[in-house]
């Protein structure tokens, strides 16, 4: 199954890319997605503990599997600001 | 209104969307970009969908929690100068308190758990290329009208 992978501010910069489709088997967690990009983009790998995940627009856990088509956003924190 | 835009924030339309007669308190708030002597704006980057999708809740969390009647969120993306509003909050409840409470219970959560970054764009410095012709920086820093 394919999904796509979106990448945003310094993920974005980081993979040059700011969207990616990605080959999965089936029954493949967000979490085994993550590690497969974390693998091909090691300079990813500083920013894994911080990353927040989300599918289709919705934030989820790691064990979530995923499903044909799904968007899947690999999110920095949120910049914000203190004030 | 839930708004991501790139053009400047009209605040009367902002706060003219929250006004109800049975609101006796609007809290307007606006973010600013602050003057830094690094900093000349900062470029906004948004993940619109999900961004939306929050804004929405939170401002659903907003009523539910304070009793706010209205609120209305509009956030700039792309470069936004300094001093310039890049985020307008406005909310209206029945008395002041709650409606500075939503206000910045509501601001809060828009920094903690909607999907925008910011980058600093720093001062245009010309920058020798080989040939020695002077050339702008790359797009990050490069002047927008």
């Amino acid at each position: 199954m394919q999904v796509q992978v979106r990448l945003f501010a310094t993920y974005r910069e980081i993979v040059g890319a700011g969207q990616l489709a990605w080959t999965l088997r089936d029954g493949t967690t967000v979490g085994q997605l993550v590690e497969a990009v974390l693998a091909k983009y090691p300079r990813l790998v500083g920013h894994g503990n911080r990353m927040l995940l989300a599918v289709n627009h919705e934030v989820v856990r790691s064990e979530s599997v995923l499903r044909e088509g799904d968007e899947v956003a690999l999110l920095p924190p949120v910049s914000g600001g203190a004030r | 209104m839930i708004q991501i835009q790139r053009s400047r924030i009209d605040v009367e339309a902002v706060v003219n969307s929250v006004r109800r007669d049975d609101a006796g308190a609007i809290v307007v708030f606006l973010g600013s970009v602050r003057s830094d002597p690094e900093v000349r704006a900062l470029d906004y980057e948004v993940y619109r969908p999900m961004a939306l999708r929050t804004l929405t809740e939170l401002v659903e969390r907003a009523k539910e929690k304070f009793g706010a009647l209205e609120m209305s969120i509009v956030h700039r993306v792309g470069r936004v100068p300094v001093g310039g509003d890049s985020v307008v909050l406005a909310c209206a409840a029945a008395h002041r308190s709650e409606a500075f409470a939503a206000c910045a219970w509501a601001m809060d959560e828009v920094k903690r758990i909607v999907p925008i970054w910011k980058t600093e764009a720093g001062p245009r410095r010309p920058r020798a290329k080989p040939d020695g012709n002077p050339r702008g920086r790359p797009a990050a820093h490069r002047k927008v009208p």
